[in-house]
C-alpha cells in the first residue's frame, strides 16, 4: 500500500478564526447600538451614517455574512481537508477566498451606513458588491470541489454533501436574486416588480437562512459534534434522510414569508405546507446530534465545547419547531410584522449560529496552537452569561411581539380599535426593548471573554502553520481487483453526479413556485388606474431605500378588518406592478404605509420628519433633519429613470431628457407652495420635497378611479 | 381571484400532479437507499471523521 504524507493548511484556518472573532464583535456591537436606538433615538447623535434604517442592514449583515459566513469557511476548510485526507485544492484560491471575502464585509461596512443598498433584505449590497461576492463564492466552490475530486478518502463523509449543497445552492440564490439593473455605480433596481420580487426574494431570503446559516453548520455539526464527544454519529442512516429531506423540503418555504400578503393564496399555502413538513427532517437531525451523546453526557458537564454544542443543537430544535408553526397563516396572521419575528430569528443566531461557532473556535484554537485551552474556567462562565443573555435578549422579544400582535388586533365593544393610534402600542413594549439591550449586552460580554481566552491561549502555545498527515493513495487502494475497472474513475465522478442529483432536489421547489409565477405575471389583475411614478416621487423612493425606512414601515395591508380599519383597503397585487423592487417590508416598528397618501399634510411630514417627536410625542423613530439641508441628486434622474425603463417601468422613451427635469421642478415647487400655506418655508431643491411627494402618493391611484380589472 | 387565476391557466393540473409524483418518488428512493445500506458500510461512514490522517505525533483529536 502507497502511504502518502502530506500537510493540513492551518493558517487559512487561523486566519478565518481570527476574523470570526473580529467580526463577530463588530456585528454584535452594531447590533446593540440599534438596539438602544429602538428605546432612545437620539443615539444616532443625529448622524446619517449610524441610524437604525442604516444600521440595521449593517447588523444582519455584519452577523450573518461576516460572523457566520467566516465561522463556516473556518470549519469548512479544517474539516474538509480531514475528511477528505488531502490538504486543500489549491492555496491561491483558499487565499483569494479570505482576502475576497473580507474586502467585501469591509465594502458592505462602508456602502451601507453611506445608504448603498438595493432594500432587498440579507441581500443588500449594490451590483458591484454582488458581483464580487460571486467571484469569490466561485473560487470558493472550485477550492472545494477541487479538495474532494483530489482525496485519499473514497467515501464522502454526510458533513460534506452539506457543504455541496451550500456551495450550489447560494450560487443558484446569489445569481437569481441579484438581477438588478444598475442606474450608476452604486444604485440598481431590481428586474423584477411586486409580486415577483417579492417571491423571488423571499424564496432567497428563507433559503439564505437555510443554506447560509443551516446547511454549512450542520456539516460542521455532525464533522465536530463526533470529534468533540470522540464518538461516531448517533446514526448515519439517519444523517442521509435528514440530509436528503431537509435540502428537498427547505426551498419550498419561502412563501411563508408573505402570507396574507398579495401573493397568490395558492403559493402561500404551499409555503405553509412544506414548512410544517420542515419539522420532520429538522428534529431528526437534531436528535441525531443529541443522542451522539448518549452514555457521554458526563463529558457535557466537564467540557465547554461540548456545553457550547449541546446548547446550540437543542437552539436549532427549538428554532425548526418555532419557524413551522410560525408558518400556519392562523399564528402568522398574530405573528408577522411583530417582534416575534426578530426573536425567532435570534433564536437561530444566538442559539445555534452562535453557540455552535464559539464551540468550534474553543474546539479549534488549542489544536492549532498546540496546547490546552487557557481558562476552562472562563469558557464556562462564556457558556452561562451567553445563556443567560440569550433569555434576557428572546424573552422580552417574544412578549413584545405578542403584545404588539393582540393589541393591533384588540376591537373594543363598539367595534373599534382599542388602540387606534398605533404609537400607544409600540410605547407599550418599549421597556422590552430597554431589557433586550441588557441581553444583548451580557452575551456580548461573553464574546469579549471568548476572545481574550483565545488570545491568551494561542499567546501560550505555537502554532502550527500545517499538520502532517498520511494515508494511503486513493488511485492503488480503488482500482479494482481484476485491473479491469478503475473504481476511482467512477469515484471521481461521484461528487458530481451527487451534485447534480442535490441540484435537481433544490431545483424542483424553486420551479414549482417560481414558473407559475411567471405564468401568471399575464393573468395579475391589472389595475388601469395604477401609473408609475413621477420623476419627484422615483427620487422620494430612492431617499425612503437609502434610509432604510422599509426596516420598520411595512406597505403591505393584510385582509384583516383590524388592519383595513386601520390603514384602509387592503393591498392588491395590481398595485405593485411598477414597484422596482417590491417594498413591502417585514417588520412594523411604525405604522404602515401603503396608504400614506393625503393621511396628513405636508407640513405634517415636513415637521414629522424635522423631529417626530414635535408631532407625535413619544415616538422612536429617529429625526432625519439632513433630509431638511440636503439638496436632490437630479443628475442621477435620467440614468434612473432610464433603469426603470429597461425593467419594464412604462417611461417614453427620451422623457428623462428634459421632460423630467421640468416635471419634477414643477411638481417640487407645488409641495413647496403646500408647506407655505402652513407657514413653512423649504427650497424646492431639498430632498425633504420629494420624500413628501412620495409618501403622499402611497396607495392613491386606487383612490382616484374605479378599480378596473382586465 | 385565485381561483380565477389558477382556473385561467391552460392544464393547471399537470402541476398537481407533477408535484406529487415527484415528491413521492423522491421519497420512496431515498428511503429505500439509506434503509439498504449495510451496517458495516454505515459504521464505516460514522466513524470517518474519528480518523483524521494525523501523524500520531500531531495527532490532538482527544487533547482536551
Amino acid at each position: 500500500m502507497n502511504i502518502e504524507t502530506f500537510k493540513y493548511d492551518n493558517r487559512i484556518v487561523r486566519a478565518f478564526a481570527i476574523m470570526t472573532v473580529v467580526w463577530g464583535i463588530v456585528g454584535m456591537l452594531v447590533g446593540l447600538l440599534a438596539a438602544v436606538e429602538l428605546f432612545f433615538p437620539g443615539a444616532n447623535l443625529n448622524l446619517q451614517f449610524i441610524t437604525f434604517g442604516r444600521i440595521r442592514p449593517l447588523h444582519t449583515n455584519a452577523v450573518i455574512f461576516a460572523f457566520v459566513g467566516n465561522g463556516m469557511f473556518m470549519g469548512i476548510y479544517y474539516s474538509l481537508q480531514r475528511l477528505c485526507k488531502a490538504r486543500m485544492f489549491s492555496d491561491f484560491l483558499s487565499w483569494f477566498n479570505f482576502w475576497g471575502w473580507q474586502l467585501i464585509i469591509v465594502s458592505a461596512a462602508i456602502t451601507l451606513p453611506m445608504g448603498f443598498t438595493t432594500s432587498k433584505e440579507y441581500a443588500e449590497l449594490e451590483w458591484p458588491i454582488k458581483i464580487a461576492i460571486a467571484v469569490v463564492w466561485v473560487a470558493f466552490v472550485v477550492n472545494l470541489f477541487g479538495t474532494i475530486v483530489k482525496r485519499r478518502e473514497k467515501h464522502m463523509y454526510v458533513a460534506i454533501w452539506f457543504f455541496i449543497s451550500t456551495a450550489v445552492t447560494i450560487t443558484v440564490l446569489h445569481v437569481t436574486n441579484s438581477m438588478t439593473m444598475p442606474a450608476g455605480f452604486l444604485k440598481s433596481y431590481s428586474m423584477y416588480a411586486g409580486v415577483q420580487d417579492a417571491l423571488v426574494q423571499w424564496w432567497y431570503g428563507h433559503n439564505a437562512v437555510a443554506f447560509f446559516l443551516t446547511t454549512p453548520y450542520l456539516g460542521l455539526m455532525y464533522y465536530f459534534l463526533p470529534k468533540a464527544a470522540n464518538r461516531p454519529v448517533f446514526s448515519y442512516r439517519l444523517s442521509i434522510v435528514h440530509f436528503w429531506s431537509l435540502v428537498f423540503l427547505y426551498i419550498w418555504a419561502g412563501p411563508h414569508h408573505l402570507l396574507y400578503s398579495a401573493l397568490p393564496d395558492w403559493a402561500q399555502s404551499l409555503g405553509m405546507v412544506f414548512s410544517l413538513m420542515l419539522i420532520a427532517p429538522s428534529w431528526g437531525g437534531m436528535l441525531n446530534g443529541l443522542l451522539t451523546l448518549r452514555g457521554a453526557w458526563d463529558k457535557v458537564r466537564q467540557d465547554p465545547v461540548l456545553k457550547f454544542m449541546v446548547a446550540a443543537v437543542t437552539a436549532y430544535g427549538m428554532a425548526t419547531l418555532e419557524g413551522p408553526l410560525m408558518s400556519i397563516k392562523t399564528v402568522n396572521s398574530l405573528s408577522h410584522y411583530t417582534d416575534w419575528t426578530i426573536a425567532h430569528a435570534h433564536g437561530g443566531a444566538l442559539g445555534w449560529n452562535g453557540f455552535l461557532t464559539f464551540s468550534m473556535l474553543y474546539y479549534l484554537f488549542p489544536r492549532l496552537y498546540k496546547t490546552n485551552l487557557w481558562s476552562t474556567k472562563l469558557a464556562n462562565y462564556h457558556f452561562w452569561i451567553g445563556m443567560l443573555g440569550m433569555i434576557f435578549w428572546i424573552v422580552p422579544i417574544y412578549v413584545a411581539g405578542i403584545t404588539e400582535g393582540l393589541m393591533w388586533k384588540q376591537f373594543n365593544h363598539e367595534g373599534f380599535l382599542q388602540y387606534p393610534n398605533f404609537l400607544e402600542t409600540i410605547v407599550q413594549v418599549v421597556p422590552m426593548f430597554k431589557l433586550r439591550s441588557i441581553g444583548g449586552t451580557l452575551y456580548f460580554i461573553g464574546v469579549l471573554m471568548m476572545a481574550y481566552n483565545l488570545y491568551r491561549t494561542a499567546k501560550v502555545g505555537e502554532f502550527e502553520p500545517d499538520t502532517e498527515a498520511q494515508a494511503p493513495a486513493l488511485e492503488k487502494a480503488a482500482v479494482a481487483p481484476h485491473g479491469k475497472l478503475s473504481f476511482h474513475r467512477l469515484l471521481e465522478g461521484k461528487p458530481m453526479f451527487f451534485t447534480v442529483l442535490a441540484i435537481l432536489a433544490i431545483l424542483v421547489g424553486g420551479m414549482v413556485e417560481i414558473i407559475p409565477m411567471f405564468l401568471i405575471k399575464q393573468n395579475v389583475p391589472t389595475i388601469a388606474s395604477v401609473k408609475p411614478y413621477t420623476p419627484l416621487e422615483v427620487m422620494g423612493r430612492d431617499i425612503y431605500i437609502r434610509e432604510g425606512c422599509l426596516g420598520c414601515h411595512s406597505q403591505m395591508i393584510r385582509p384583516f378588518r383590524s388592519e383595513t380599519e386601520r390603514y384602509g383597503e387592503y393591498s392588491k397585487a395590481g398595485e405593485s406592478v411598477y414597484e422596482h423592487p417590491f417594498l413591502w417590508g417585514s417588520e412594523r416598528k411604525g405604522p404602515d404605509l401603503a396608504r400614506e397618501g393625503g393621511k396628513y399634510s405636508a407640513a405634517w411630514h415636513y415637521t414629522h420628519m424635522e423631529n417626530p417627536r414635535n408631532t407625535s410625542p413619544g415616538s422612536i423613530m429617529p429625526a432625519y433633519p439632513w433630509m431638511l439641508t440636503q439638496d436632490l441628486d437630479t443628475n442621477s434622474l435620467p440614468m434612473h429613470l432610464a433603469a426603470l425603463r429597461r425593467v419594464g417601468v412604462p417611461y417614453a422613451e427620451g422623457f428623462e431628457n428634459g421632460p423630467a427635469q421640468r416635471d419634477l421642478q414643477a411638481q417640487a415647487e407645488k409641495v413647496v407652495a403646500d408647506l407655505k400655506k402652513d407657514q413653512i418655508t423649504c427650497d424646492a431643491s431639498k430632498e425633504i420635497v420629494a420624500v413628501i411627494a412620495y409618501l403622499q402618493r402611497l396607495g392613491i391611484d386606487i383612490k382616484s378611479a374605479p378599480v378596473a380589472a382586465k | 381571484m385565485e381561483e380565477k387565476i389558477i382556473c385561467s391557466m391552460d392544464g393547471v393540473a399537470i402541476y398537481g400532479i407533477i408535484s406529487i409524483c415527484i415528491f413521492v418518488a423522491f421519497f420512496s428512493g431515498m428511503l429505500l437507499w439509506a434503509f439498504t445500506k449495510k451496517a458495516g458500510y454505515l459504521n464505516q461512514m460514522a466513524s470517518l471523521p474519528l480518523d483524521g490522517g494525523e501523524t500520531p505525533s500531531n495527532d490532538q483529536s482527544n487533547a482536551e
